[in-house]
């Protein structure tokens, strides 16, 4: 091979190691859940003296809800997601191509709620959710999940259809089409793109969020919850919490893989223009 | 199928007049091409009458209906877009019964009326492809087929053909028109070719900087411009035009382009252009030939010795490039014989057909068109 064109080899180094970095906890957790407690405490990374049990797989489902929480993550999570994922289009639709009175002074402050951090809402969205009684609801998560995305969700949408062709959206009125119909019919099946890559951060960000399902469930609590449940006062419980832990990451890296080809995908259209 | 009619129509983007009180009548079933250079408001215009853009002032009626105020799906008509805008996610045969299934259709007839469209454009083998999967002049005709299926009062085309190669344009016109004549409805139709406008319109609308210029058959056109501008925009090459003074010479009114060049006022302009006014004569590079190579033609002729500056061969013709009082002149050499640059030749000039325009006005010294 020609000189010019071998890679140099210092970022193939750099990233290995930076890699390292991550991949070495998760080694440690998965060996964690595999051996007795008392050869942890001495040490996860030691060899000398390993015993391959199961235990630890068992005893965390009998011992804590996690079924339980599992589905509570994946309801909160899904419907969360699901829930920018149908909202977000719509938003970035209407800044995108509708002209209304303060549409830039909206567009402005819907951004901005982005910098708004959830610590700030937790007094006055706790007296709310306990006055209407939704205290213990999962709701009164996934209505503040889904709000807070907003802010970056139409603007991660509106960008996107910022290269939309404007004349598919004419050639839709033409054709007969409302603003509704134009949305569902042309716009949506064009804008997958932007679809799923709100889906998938909305997705992962909930399934991880740990303070408002802490202060808001009492005992539809997520798996991120539960963690912090399962580690005792008195017993470390190392082993079952490494399996919890797994169990929590296991569902997000899946969502990610499956989907990150959407990320690939690219925002290209093709409504006929020669590319 | 019916007349549209722009009345006094108006457009402006926030404080910007881009169409100044257009005036237009199209007849039922005419093939109107408005054409001018870019940003002259033709296209604003089309998409006034489609709905897509509002109307600021004056109205525009399609038969009698004044539609000004209503939104495109209330106004029957179709539009076929410059890059087509055909749907990407749907089949070719989606796409032509899109805008049949908006409206309620049944099924049946949406494919009935979608098999025949499909038919009269040769699309009848592409139905299930996906317009990705489509050759650029393939994509055009399922533009076509996606306005010809819903039957509209008129069609709107705006410059459907400026994607295509030299080649399939040519194509496409002669389909387009073939179109027309099979389907009978108006047609307004915008371009900034000259050579389309030329080619496909009933009658032409020249624009320029939001202001009609001049309506007119295409022959009308090029045989009578009102003005210096429509002079040099329509017909290839365009127009030579040369700023002259009137005078006379010998008792007969004359144009004095410079001491040693000096020209007779065309035979019915005589008693039109006054004494030392500001002229410019205008000529086609066809009525300007080097003697021997000419068309024939009525009228005076006057016999001009030039210097070839440059020379375009073009098979059955060529375009001779002279300088008359340092500036290019085209001519344009019939059957033509091998020259070379700065050879002196003698052209003869069919003066009777030559333009007089007012040099501040650029207005035709005859009555306009």
């Amino acid at each position: 091979m020609n000189e010019i064109y071998r890679p140099p080899l210092w970022p193939f180094l750099v990233i290995g190691f930076v890699s390292l970095i991550w991949i070495i906890p998760l080694f440690g957790i998965v060996a964690i859940s595999l051996r007795p407690e008392s050869e942890t405490l001495q040490g996860w990374w030691r060899i000398d003296e390993f015993t391959l049990t199961f235990d630890a797989w068992r005893k965390v489902w009998i011992n804590y809800p996690l079924w339980d929480a599992f589905v509570n993550s994946v309801l909160i999570a899904g419907l969360s997601a699901l829930g920018s994922v149908l909202l977000a289009p719509m938003g970035g639709y209407c800044y995108q191509f509708l002209n209304f009175p303060g549409r830039r002074l909206t567009f402005l402050l819907l951004v901005n709620a982005f910098v708004i951090p959830n610590q700030v809402l937790i007094i006055p969205l706790f007296t709310l959710w306990r006055e209407v009684g939704l205290i213990d609801n999962i709701f009164s998560v996934i209505i503040p999940f889904v709000a807070l995305s907003m802010a970056w969700a139409v603007f991660l949408v509106k960008n996107y259809l910022t290269d939309f062709p404007r004349s598919l959206i004419e050639a839709a009125q033409i054709d007969g089409c409302g603003h509704i119909r134009t949305f569902f019919s042309v716009v949506l099946p064009n804008a997958l793109t932007p679809m799923a890559a709100v889906g998938i951060l909305q997705f992962m960000w909930t399934w991880n969020s740990l303070l408002l399902p802490m202060l808001f469930l009492r005992e539809n609590i997520p798996l991120p919850v539960l963690l912090t449940k399962i580690k005792g006062t008195y017993e470390p419980n190392w082993d079952q919490v490494a399996v919890a832990t797994i169990i929590t990451t296991i569902v997000p890296l899946a969502v990610f893989l499956y989907f990150q080809k959407y990320f690939a995908a690219g925002a290209s259209n093709q409504s006929g223009q020669k590319g | 199928m019916a007349t549209i009619a722009l009345q006094n129509l108006v457009k402006r983007f926030g404080a910007t007049e881009v169409l100044h009180s257009i005036d237009l009548n199209v007849e039922d079933g005419e093939f109107i091409v408005f054409v001018g250079p870019s940003g002259c408001g033709k296209s604003t215009t089309l998409r006034m009458i489609a709905g897509l853009e509002s109307v600021s002032g004056g109205h525009i009626l399609i038969g009698d209906r004044d539609v000004s105020k209503l939104v495109p799906r209330e106004r029957n008509i179709s539009m076929v877009f410059q890059d087509y805008a055909l749907y990407p996610h749907m089949s070719v045969r989606k796409n032509l019964g899109f805008g049949l299934k908006v409206a309620g259709t049944p099924r049946a007839e949406i494919d009935r009326k979608v098999g025949e469209a499909a038919e009269i454009l040769g699309l009848s083998p592409l139905l299930e492809r996906k317009p990705r999967q489509l050759s650029g002049g393939q994509r055009q005709r399922v533009a076509m087929g996606r306005a010809i299926v819903r039957s509209p009062d008129v069609y709107l085309f705006d410059e459907p053909l400026s994607n295509l190669d030299a080649k399939l344009r040519t194509q496409m016109r002669a389909e387009i028109k073939k179109l027309h004549r099979r389907v009978g409805n108006t047609v307004i139709y915008v371009t900034h070719d000259q050579v389309e406008a030329m080619t496909m319109a009933d009658r032409i609308v020249v624009m320029r900087d939001g202001n009609i210029e001049q309506v007119g058959k295409p022959e009308a056109l090029y045989a009578r411009p009102n003005n210096t501008f429509v002079a040099t925009f329509i017909g290839s090459p365009p127009m030579n035009l040369i700023r002259g003074t009137v005078g006379s010479k010998d008792g007969v009114p004359v144009v004095a382009v410079s001491d040693n060049l000096v020209l007779p006022v065309p035979e019915d302009l005589v008693d039109r252009a006054t004494q030392n006014q500001s002229v410019d004569l205008g000529f086609r590079p066809d009525i300007c030939s080097p003697v021997g190579h000419e068309l024939s033609s009525d009228g005076r002729k006057v016999t001009l010795s030039l210097t070839i500056d440059h020379i375009e061969t073009l098979g059955a013709e060529t375009m001779l490039t002279t300088l008359v009082d340092g500036k290019p002149v085209l001519s344009k050499m019939f059957n033509p014989r091998s020259v070379s640059r700065n050879d002196n030749l003698d052209f003869v000039l069919a003066v009777d057909q030559c333009h007089l325009f007012d040099a501040d006005t650029g207005q035709t010294l005859r009555d306009p068109a």
